[in-house]
């Protein structure tokens, strides 16, 4: 990377700690998702949350971010058109359901 | 080492500026959002931030980047709003770059939305351009606009006359008809205060900048530097490293202050041990509503990345403060006189100390940032 130029690495929100306060949307519960692994990426399907089942029908957008050195999965996914955010922890194998995007 | 392309009679350089690209993002993710104004903010507090991105229906309405999102909601009561998450925006960004990559040109970051390609002695470059708004808009439905030309500051120039979706070629046919129908406010770094002072002066247009600044476009004939990025260049000396934050609120407890400058210390400190470095030079910046800016700088003999020992330095210069206590809005902590790390400490206590952070420092690097924190920042979390 050329360091008189942008650092993509160089997050500058990373330690900035905000004031967290109470979010309705974030969830952070742990989920158990049927998944599909295909040419390197993850396909989640349908996941189970307080007992019910949703079908996801479409997933918008799929990201990563490390943290220490584990890697999280993010998925935007709509299940009865309702937008969710899940992620995976690949050194934990943890789903969990992030938040309900409104 | 950079890898440094010398500048030609047959430079050509390709510049790709995403549309709207942390906004556009967030309409992929959310279709509800498509085709809506739309807010990328800083903050969570949707009326106590500022505007990072706009999507085009809100620029539209005269919205745009750095304004106050109040501003913003006056403007459209109905504007859509969502917080920024820089990890989606920094991921996209890099695969970005992997799949401009691919095109097997040089290419170098402008910014986390803007990337620059070498493709001096190609004979297509709209055809090219074309082909990467299609494997942009293919891979992540977004788009970019692209500009081209013979150097890197009319390329990005050129990228930014035909947006969204844009392609523009800057040549020496048409340089003087293109400069003079974009408005000097669109060339780089012209739209705040320096683009105010010059239009006052009488220079209206990016043909104006052409003639009265010779060199801002090239016009000495230089066709600009292009670094190519590589690996190692991350190895490379900064002249400085710094951290600022603007607080949600304006404070006045000095405590909560101490703590807000500990975790700006602790990010600089970070940064210079992960590349090895020390500073001998630690300054402190202050933005007081109702005084202004106070800024002080001390070089000390001794250089340091110790992230306790910036602290200090720095409540140190903020003793130099005037006596009365004033509220702070915005603070920022500058470490500079870098130089590599050479020496062994020798003394217990400095092994000791030195032990310490390289323990909380990998703890970091295994668990994630912050992991472990001093117990100071607590304070900054209230």
């Amino acid at each position: 990377m050329n360091q008189n130029s942008f650092n993509p690495k160089a997050r500058w929100d990373r330690f900035e700690p905000q004031a967290q306060g109470f979010s309705p949307d974030g969830l952070a519960e742990r989920i158990e998702v049927l998944a599909y692994f295909k040419n390197s990426r993850i396909y989640p399907k349908t996941f189970l949350w307080n007992g019910k089942e949703y079908n996801i029908e479409t997933m918008t957008y799929n990201w990563q971010e490390s943290f220490g050195q584990a890697l999280i999965n993010y998925f935007s996914v709509i299940s009865s058109g309702q937008l969710y955010q899940i992620s995976f922890n690949n050194s934990t194998f943890r789903w969990q359901i992030d938040k309900i995007i409104q | 080492m950079a890898i440094r392309i010398e500048p030609s009679l047959n430079s050509m350089i390709l510049h790709i500026d995403m549309d709207a690209f942390f906004a556009s993002i967030e309409q992929v993710i959310n279709p509800r959002l498509k085709g809506k104004p739309l807010i990328v903010g800083s903050r969570v507090d949707k009326m106590r931030t500022v505007v990072c991105a706009a999507s085009y229906e809100a620029k539209a309405l005269g919205i745009h980047s750095g304004m106050q999102s109040r501003d913003a909601f006056n403007i459209c009561p109905n504007l859509e709003f969502v917080a920024a998450d820089q990890a989606k925006y920094i991921w996209t960004s890099e695969q970005i770059f992997e799949l401009l990559q691919g095109f097997g040109f040089a290419l170098n970051y402008a910014s986390v939305d803007e990337f620059q390609m070498d493709i001096r002695d190609y004979t297509e470059p709209f055809k090219l351009a074309r082909e990467i708004q299609e494997q942009i808009y293919a891979n992540f439905n977004i788009t970019a606009s692209v500009g081209i030309a013979k150097n890197c500051p009319l390329a990005k120039l050129a990228s930014k006359i035909n947006k969204p979706k844009g392609v523009t070629i800057i040549n020496d046919a048409n340089l003087k008809e293109v400069l003079s129908l974009a408005p000097l406010t669109k060339a780089c770094g012209m739209a705040g205060k320096t683009g105010q002072i010059l239009m006052a002066q009488g220079l209206k247009t990016c043909w104006d900048i052409y003639l009265n600044l010779p060199g801002f476009f090239g016009a000495d004939g230089n066709p600009g530097k292009f670094e190519e990025s590589s690996e190692d260049e991350i190895s490379q000396r900064p002249k400085s490293i710094s951290h600022s934050y603007t607080l949600p609120n304006a404070l006045g407890n000095p405590i909560v202050i101490s703590a807000w400058i500990r975790v700006l210390s602790e990010m600089v400190g970070e940064r210079l041990r992960r590349k090895n470095l020390t500073a001998r030079t630690v300054h402190l910046w202050l933005n007081m509503p109702d005084k202004g800016d106070f800024l002080a700088q001390k070089t000390f003999t001794m250089p340091t990345n110790d992230s306790y020992e910036i602290y200090r330095k720095s409540l140190k210069l903020m003793a130099g403060m005037p006596k009365k206590c004033h509220k702070i809005r915005a603070l920022g902590v500058t470490a500079s006189h870098l130089e590599y790390q050479d020496y062994l400490p020798l003394l217990v206590e400095e092994r000791r100390r030195e032990a310490l952070i390289k323990a909380v420092d990998r703890i970091n690097a295994r668990f994630g940032d912050s992991s472990i924190f001093p117990a100071q920042v607590i304070l900054t979390r209230k």
